[in-house]
């Protein structure tokens, strides 16, 4: 009887995805439709050179291949759709097809979730966690409304995940090598698949006197047969282009590192609590400047990061942040999340998977030009471990999920939208709140006072900042998003100290 | 209770159904294991906003008449209202410009329009500019149209049915209940034609409900103000009309303050109609326009093809060509009045015999009984009386819905054929999408039909749903792979008039033998009853 509730499920967020197939959808849109269009049209080796539109072929050649096989239902289904020369296509045909590619491919997240449940013997915990899990308000925001394909890739980071698991670490490596060449943003976490795959799986022990023993030439044996795997994967993805001496011309589409720190919104990471510092002391300096008196302000700087531009952001009064520092910071974050598997004597996937969650966690609060949408990879296996949780990691999932998804409402930004993701995103807490448990209490229950005043206090910034006109704020245009960045950012923060604590030191 | 079927051992069937309905249907095994999972405070939340959501979401697709000029449709009809409303003074709502959609619905839907229109002068005058606006179709438009109605439906619509599950004297389990509330909440086809298709039901409908939860708390000169609020929002509210003068007049009858009653219930119904009439009343000519504008006589026995007797009739005998419509006219009346007579009489004379201070069993039985006598009264219109549209079948269901814990199957059934009979006039509004959504949906968190793991459901029922199921995919199938010949291109919206009204007859002599044989039938209610009576 369990498969028929499943599937009932899955037919309600199917029924629901098809529903919102009108709604607002972003550019994305246009840039998945061109690379189905050139895919479709091109050869291989104009793939990576096409830019007759600006929405430019950026991710791993995986991923080009399954625009292609798309493309070639799409011929099928409406051959305006696979023209490399109608750019801005979106008749209501062309939008249904591309929804209906992200509704079905999101089954691959549907069937890596059954398995996930089907390895926690069915438990009505891990139950709830899959089914929150496929019904995030991650997916239906930024898959079913906005448009991408993060169901699809997110449900072969859990099928990994779930091998992992099952203790086919080889097998779990081989998926995230493939990940990787669908879509290269899965690197965030690649720490924590390096470590756990060189300490679990390549290292072998032999039992000798009563002590284990490095087995050092099954261990060579053993990296030796993981990296044949994963650089064959490698080949398979990338090979074509090497040897068409592509190479070059990927890196600079996959890694354009001509963007700013902060995306036009902050993501709500440390550098929105940095850039909003900043923009405070800017504020300061021009209500009181003889307290601040040695304050340089910048004044080129102050129109920039705010504007909506997606170009350097620049500050006014604190130091400017170069791309290496970030990357070092990052790594530093990342210690933690390594350092969990390194501690422990018995890595179980448990402990994997928590490593994964504060790996993408450290790149989320402190890498360059870190997207929003990015909290879905921290969310994602987050929510995994939600099938057995702590009381404390229970508590810091909730606060994280209701900010970092609240933290991607500017992204659905009209009228007809406000409803919708007010709805979801309501309905989704209320579950997880009340369904979510550990001890045997609900996550509401266990939540301290200040938790659940963090979380309510959801509700006035969304009154201030989505019902009052932005005319109200003056010239301080960037009040509204800025509050929604902060905000979210210091639930952000504040579950990755808790997880931490939790992960490292508790369980 | 699904226990009605199996009038042995009711106790013993209870029992049998707390385990046994836990697996078949998907809405009640969500609200048990709601109730398992101890967060029970989360259910009405979830459904209310899971009922925002979907409303919202059918809001996205087409509505009657999008992109389609000159005159547009029934969408383009309401915003003209509120155009020439706001813009107008009363003397001339209806009389202005009626070839364009003059107002032709009774004065309580001028005033709505007029209030939604003052609001949406506030926000951009350009939706409503008087003439210049017609056809306007523009983005932020549409978002105003759509949220009025979506407003107007949480605020009348939602809330009573809400308290209507729980004006039960005799209280229900939990689960049945909240099944109960979501499934009136998210029934597809008020949803589709208000949200979708464009129009203000949910506000009539609203109202009735309305009545009947202040019939059940005996709140009578309440219930019949409600009523003339309905009535006065849209005639079709007439339907009903027997069944409530009926209920009411029997409870004059009632012991002590019977004839008080009666008073108060004249007084009431000549002040709601006085206030609503109140900008016209100093003027024959206005209240006569008015009238001949609600009831359009002239526009024949009925539109389109609806799944009604007298359209399935016209497909052997043409009546229209056989008869003038006076005499259609009188003929319908005849119709109607013979059909809908024994349901209200059997209504007035049961609620007359309990008048006063009954049991709460039998309370609960006296307002079971006046939803009946609102669903055959309505169906009887619906079926028989002159000048009806499809989305008519909305009155019927209405009371139906109500009674959705007693009918379990017989309700779903009729849902679904009703959803089924819209879908010509939902496919020409580009519904197609949530239509389908909505239907699936239906059939399958409400097991419709009858899931083959039920027990409780006579196995004719089973077979007769699995059959008429089968045939209306059958034909949507058809419909959409097979051209109709061209002798006969109406053949698919003909088909499923005639299926339909086939479907819906069998539905009303049901539902009046369901309405005669229950206070003779032993109920859940019943039995707990004679049991508080023995004690």
């Amino acid at each position: 009887m369990a498969g028929a509730a499943e599937l009932v499920l899955l037919g309600v967020g199917i029924g629901i995805k098809l529903l919102l197939a009108p709604s607002y959808h972003s550019t994305d849109f246009e840039v998945h439709r061109n690379w189905l269009a050139l895919t479709h049209s091109l050869p291989v080796s104009q793939w990576y050179y096409e830019d007759r539109s600006e929405w430019t072929l950026d991710y791993p050649p995986f991923f080009a291949w399954f625009e292609w096989t798309l493309s070639q239902l799409a011929r099928w289904w409406d051959a305006l759709i696979v023209d490399v020369d109608n750019l801005g296509y979106a008749a209501p045909s062309c939008v249904m097809f591309q929804r209906l590619t992200v509704i079905v491919s999101e089954l691959v997240l549907f069937m890596a979730l059954q398995r996930f449940v089907k390895i926690n013997s069915h438990s009505t915990q891990a139950q709830v966690a899959a089914a929150l899990g496929f019904f995030s308000p991650g997916f239906l925001f930024v898959d079913h409304i906005h448009f991408q394909y993060n169901g699809f890739l997110f449900g072969m980071l859990v099928y990994s995940l779930v091998l992992a698991y099952e203790g086919r670490d080889l097998l779990s490596g081989i998926m995230f090598a493939v990940l990787l060449c669908f879509k290269h943003i899965f690197m965030y976490i690649a720490p924590a698949y390096f470590v756990y795959l060189l300490l679990n799986y390549c290292l072998v022990y032999t039992r000798q006197q009563n002590a284990d023993r490095l087995n050092l030439g099954a261990s060579i044996l053993r990296l030796l047969q993981l990296g044949v795997y994963v650089l064959a994967v490698f080949g398979i993805a990338f090979g074509p282009f090497a040897a068409m001496g592509q190479i070059p011309q990927l890196l600079l589409r996959l890694f354009p590192f001509k963007r700013g720190l902060c995306h036009a919104y902050w993501a709500p990471n440390f550098w929105a609590l940095y850039s909003f510092v900043d923009r405070m002391l800017i504020v300061g300096s021009r209500i009181a400047p003889n307290l601040l008196p040695n304050l340089r302000v910048n004044a080129a700087a102050i129109a920039s990061t705010t504007r909506g531009l997606v170009g350097d952001s620049a500050f006014a009064v604190l130091p400017d942040i170069a791309p290496l520092p970030t990357f070092v910071l990052t790594l530093v974050a990342q210690i933690p999340a390594c350092a969990i598997l390194l501690s422990s004597n018995r890595r179980s996937p448990t402990r994997f998977v928590q490593s994964v969650v504060l790996c993408a966690y450290a790149s989320f609060l402190f890498g360059w030009h870190v997207h929003e949408k990015a909290i879905i990879l921290v969310l994602a296996p987050l929510g995994l471990l939600m099938a057995a949780p702590t009381r404390l990691a229970l508590r810091m999932f909730v606060v994280l999920a209701v900010s970092g998804y609240y933290s991607l409402f500017p992204l659905l930004f009209g009228m007809q939208e406000l409803l919708l993701k007010t709805a979801i995103l309501l309905i989704w807490s209320l579950c997880a709140l009340s369904l979510l448990k550990a001890d045997g209490e609900s996550a509401w229950k266990c939540l301290s006072a200040l938790e659940k005043l963090y979380i309510a206090g959801h509700i006035p910034l969304f009154v201030l900042t989505e019902l009052v006109p932005a005319g109200a704020f003056g010239h301080l245009q960037f009040l509204p998003l800025a509050l929604v960045s902060v905000y979210t950012a210091i639930g952000v923060l504040y579950s990755w100290c808790g997880l931490i604590l939790d992960f490292l030191f508790l369980s | 209770m699904a226990t009605k079927t199996r009038p042995k051992g009711a106790a013993r069937a209870a029992g049998r159904a707390s385990t046994a309905v836990k697996d078949v249907v998907p809405l009640n095994a969500w609200f048990r294991f709601l109730e398992a999972q101890d967060a029970q405070k989360v259910a009405l939340p979830v459904t209310l906003l899971l009922a925002v959501l979907v409303r919202w979401c059918v809001a996205l697709h087409g509505y009657s008449g999008q992109g389609k000029p000159p005159m547009y449709g029934d969408y383009e009809a309401q915003r003209h209202w509120m155009e020439i409303t706001t813009h107008l003074p009363p003397s001339q709502w209806y009389f202005y410009d009626l070839g364009y959609w003059g107002l032709d619905y009774p004065p309580l839907t001028a005033f709505q329009s007029w209030v939604c229109g003052f609001v949406a002068n506030l926000i951009d005058p350009e939706w409503v500019a008087l003439d210049t606006s017609r056809g306007i179709e523009s983005h932020s438009s549409k978002l105003f149209m759509r949220a009025s109605v979506l407003v107007l439906d949480l605020a009348i619509f939602v809330p009573a049915v809400v308290l209507f599950f729980r004006s039960r004297r005799v209280p229900t389990s939990w689960v049945v209940r909240q099944v109960s509330t979501f499934s009136v909440l998210l029934q597809p086809c008020l949803l589709l034609i208000d949200h979708g298709h464009f129009q203000y039901n949910s506000v009539m409908l609203g109202f009735l409900v309305w009545a009947v939860v202040f019939a059940a708390s005996d709140s009578y000169v309440s219930m019949a103000v409600a009523f003339c609020c309905a009535l006065m929002f849209k005639q079709m509210a007439l339907y009903y009309a027997p069944a409530v003068f009926f209920f009411l007049l029997a409870k004059c009858f009632q012991s002590s303050h019977g004839f008080i009653l009666f008073i108060k219930l004249g007084l009431a119904v000549s002040i709601t109609f006085g206030v609503m009439l109140l900008p016209w009343i100093q003027s024959p000519d206005q209240l006569m326009q008015i009238l001949t504008r609600v009831f359009p006589v002239a526009r024949g026995l009925y539109e389109d093809k609806v799944a009604n007797i007298w359209c399935a009739v016209n497909v052997i005998v043409k009546l229209r060509s056989i008869y003038g419509i006076d005499d259609l006219l009188r003929l319908a009346t005849a119709a109607t009045a013979l059909a809908f007579a024994p349901s209200c009489v059997h209504l007035f004379v049961v609620v007359k015999r309990h008048a006063g201070k009954p049991l709460p069993a039998v309370r609960d039985n006296i307002i079971r009984l006046l939803n009946y006598g609102l669903l055959n009264s309505s169906l009887a219109f619906f079926l028989l009386s002159f000048q009806v549209h499809e989305k008519s079948i909305l009155l019927p269901l209405a009371p139906a819905l109500l009674l959705i814990d007693d009918e379990p199957w017989a309700v779903n059934w009729f849902v679904q054929t009703s959803l089924f009979s819209m879908y010509p006039l939902l496919f020409k509004d580009g519904l197609a999408i949530p239509y389908a959504v909505l239907a699936v949906g239906w059939s399958v968190l409400r097991s419709c039909p009858v899931c083959p793991a039920d027990k409780q459901t006579p196995r004719v029922v089973f077979a007769m749903q699995w059959l008429t199921t089968l045939a209306m995919v059958a034909l949507h199938a058809a419909d959409a792979l097979i051209p109709p010949p061209t002798s006969l291109p109406d053949i698919y919206v003909v088909l499923n008039a005639v299926f339909s009204c086939a479907m819906f007859t069998m539905f009303f002599l049901y539902f009046n033998y369901r309405q005669f044989t229950l206070l003779s039938r032993p109920s859940a209610d019943q039995t707990l009853a004679s049991k508080l009576k023995a004690e």
